[in-house]
């Protein structure tokens, strides 16, 4: 029965390439088709959730029904049940949000990438071979590209081939870094690897985690490598910018701390972990000090992104299990506001004409649901108690006590004093600046956007049961033993 | 020309880390864990006499799939970005009589050829992704040689969508028999071709497989081809 969580994987992928054939048919069609597509992928991503949660037990799926490391495998456990969930339903709301702000032909060839974006984060996230993260990293960025430069503008263009360029080396300096590590050990399956990751010889060890951690950096938006990603948040269609905000690069951290943690046997493992700290520290200061000086709102938001991605690299390389968890946390908590911050610029956007800061001026008498979706956003990513990412914040605080990083209180509590300056000062011309006309809200986009915010205060006023469900699903990735013992491995062995 | 001094500098200096790390790596040792298998049990568990195309099809099927999933993303996106109401050819020189006659003389051969490499998949080097590629070339050659040649885009575009949905449907038909998602159901459930190991009619679905990714291949490069070679009319936006 387990096996068709496979579905996950196989309906994104039937979906789109159904999309040529039903455009045939009825162009009409296309974006319906998309709605519905994603809108049984929750449905399985929730059966998934609920199934990994009730049984405490992770989702194997083997794929051709050889076992690992023969075949490839699927791991769907606590992490991967709940992020898959949290990509399936984001795409769902992105999907609503598209109908308004993709009008630019051809909205077939939007629906095909749009699926597979979906789908390659998805295999990314529950994939247990390194040579399969590597496929659905492709699938993923490739998928990015051609969105980022789906406008057609200059700048659009610009954006892309700056990805592109970027993406394609961080992408070889991934395989390079799997090419080590398979000549070493002749392996491929992560479980294998881990398990047998005390018979690296720690030089080859070493080198190949960098590679692959600078290789997946292009995508997690880790500071040297991350030049791309304002140009392409700003000029991406927006939900496509949700899109990546809330979860694409999730699915690049998530599998740096994967790679990071099945490794952690290797000598020499603590100076990884340092290179990603010094990684995710510089991010941090360099992101909330772009983003202080930003007249482009949509642009100010990409910063503030890379900023809260750089807080979630730092907590995943503390090495200890509640930095994983605080991370994870994190994570989930941008996920939402971020998606909830993007889809509102997006809105206004496709209402005034453009995210320049002096758009927003009146905001809050022009569009009201939308001011007050920005803003809500704005004061949890702050971290200002009552809301969500006061909570993940306090973790991460806390983390980083136990693990003797003292001056990280002060990196992550800084970040939050820049925030708090460039969010004020949106919040400020939002509301108190500026008259206008009452424009007429989408009552549809109103609804996600209330319901997102209301997801935001649940919790910020109950954490509990949302940080038990964040320290399983950190454990998933922090407890090695306890990943290789779910993985049927059979004996195949040196 | 500081700047090309640094870079030299900085890239040698990757170069003797790389290659420190590379000297560590046993070569030409047998550290052939997971590849050992593959050679001792390829004939019994997939009926290929080609390990490479077993491994490919059946034991790491997955990867494929998400490599074809990579070129049907490439040529969509080239599609998408390409997009114009109105595009044409605009070649303004015909081919010689030789190049147009050479090309139509070749036409089917090559895509002989290129069926011959898809359908041997399982027994000769090669497969799917040459195949398809080979077919590709074919029409490059109509597109080059021939100043108004077009392929048929009601044709080309469903059929590379159904070349994969039956590839993902072989595989769901797998979930479905064997419980397993792309689980090989001709060969571990039905057993067509279990005498036959090394003639065409055996290997389970790689045949099936080859077949629909070779089909796939070649519309897709083909599609990238047409896009790219073709112009915005003058007026059209």
């Amino acid at each position: 029965m387990s096996q068709y969580a496979s579905l996950l994987i196989a309906l994104p992928l039937f979906g789109a390439f159904f999309i040529p054939i039903l455009k045939r048919i009825s162009k009409s069609a296309v974006m319906p088709f998309l709605v519905l597509v994603t809108l049984i992928q929750t449905g399985i991503a929730a059966w998934v959730f609920n199934e990994v949660y009730i049984t405490g037990k992770p989702i194997i799926i083997m794929a051709g029904g050889f076992r690992p490391p023969i075949g490839i495998n699927l791991y769907i456990g606590h992490f991967a049940a709940l992020f898959v969930l949290v990509i399936a339903v984001t795409s769902l709301l992105m999907t609503i949000f598209s109908f308004k702000a993709v009008s630019v032909e051809p909205k077939d060839k939007y629906a095909m990438l749009f699926l597979l974006l979906m789908l390659g984060a998805t295999g990314m996230i529950s994939t247990g071979d390194i040579f399969n993260l590597f496929v659905f990293m492709e699938i993923t960025a490739i998928s990015a590209y051609a969105l980022t430069a789906y406008n057609k503008t200059g700048e659009a263009s610009e954006a892309a081939l700056k990805y592109i360029v970027l993406g394609g080396i961080g992408s070889s300096f991934f395989l390079v870094g799997v090419a080590l590590i398979y000549g070493s050990l002749g392996t491929l399956n992560m479980a294998h690897i881990a398990q047998l990751a005390h018979l690296v010889n720690p030089t080859v060890a070493k080198a190949g985690l960098a590679l692959l951690i600078f290789g997946l950096a292009v995508e997690a938006e880790q500071f040297p490598l991350n030049a791309w990603a304002p140009d392409a948040y700003q000029e991406a269609p927006h939900p496509v910018t949700a899109m990546f905000s809330a979860f694409v690069v999730k699915a690049s951290l998530y599998a740096m701390g994967r790679v990071i943690y099945i490794l952690s046997a290797v000598e020499g493992w603590s100076s990884i972990l340092r290179l990603l700290i010094i990684l995710g520290t510089l991010t941090v200061i360099i992101g909330e000090m772009s983003a202080l000086r930003q007249n482009n709102v949509k642009r100010m938001f990409a910063y503030s992104s890379i900023a809260q991605v750089g807080l979630i690299a730092v907590g995943l390389a503390l090495g200890t299990e509640s930095g994983v968890s605080a991370s994870v946390f994190h994570m989930f908590n941008h996920a939402i506001v971020k998606a909830l911050m993007f889809l509102a610029v997006g809105y206004v956007a496709v209402e005034l004409g453009g995210t320049e800061i002096n758009k927003f001026e009146g905001l809050g008498k022009r569009m009201p649901v939308s001011a007050f979706a920005i803003t809500v956003g704005a004061i949890s990513i702050i971290g200002i108690p009552l809301f969500n990412v006061f909570w993940s914040k306090v973790q991460l605080i806390l983390a980083a006590l136990n693990a003797q990083y003292t001056w990280m209180v002060a990196l992550i509590l800084g970040a939050s004093l820049v925030e708090a300056t460039y969010y004020i000062r949106l919040i400020h011309t939002i509301w108190f600046k500026g008259e206008g006309e009452k424009v007429k809200e989408s009552s549809v986009l109103a609804l996600v956007m209330l319901l997102l915010v209301a997801l935001i205060i649940v919790i910020g006023i109950y954490p509990e049961p949302f940080w038990n469900v964040m320290q399983k699903a950190g454990s998933d990735i922090f407890n090695v033993a306890q990943y290789i013992k779910n993985v049927p491995l059979m004996g195949v062995s040196p | 020309m500081v700047k090309r001094i640094l870079a030299i500098v900085f890239i040698l200096i990757i170069g003797f880390w790389m290659a420190k790390a590379l000297d560590q790596v046993p070569f030409g040792q047998d550290r052939m864990l997971v590849g050992k298998y593959y050679l001792e049990h390829v004939k019994e568990e997939t009926g290929a006499v080609n390990a490479v195309t077993a491994v490919v099809v059946n034991y790491r099927g997955f990867d494929t799939l998400g490599e074809v999933t990579v070129l049907f993303i490439a040529s969509t996106g080239v599609a998408a970005l390409l997009w114009r109401k109105k595009r044409k050819r605009t070649a303004k020189t015909e081919g010689s009589v030789v190049l147009t006659t050479g090309a139509r003389l070749l036409l089917p051969f090559i895509m002989l050829f290129g069926v011959y490499i898809f359908i041997h998949g399982h027994l000769t080097p090669g497969g799917g992704f040459p195949g398809g590629a080979t077919i590709a070339t074919a029409f490059l050659f109509l597109y080059l040689a021939f100043t108004v040649y077009e392929v048929d885009h009601k044709i080309f575009e469903p059929l590379e969508g159904l070349a994969g949905v039956g590839y993902v449907t072989v595989g769901l038909i797998g979930l479905a028999i064997g419980g397993y998602f792309l689980f090989d159901w001709i060969w571990q459930t039905w057993g067509i071709g279990k005498e036959n190991i090394g003639r065409l009619l055996s290997a389970g679905f790689i045949p099936i497989i080859y077949t629909l990714i070779g089909i796939k291949v070649g519309t897709e490069l083909t599609g990238i081809v047409d896009n790219m070679i073709k112009e915005p009319e003058e007026g059209g936006q």
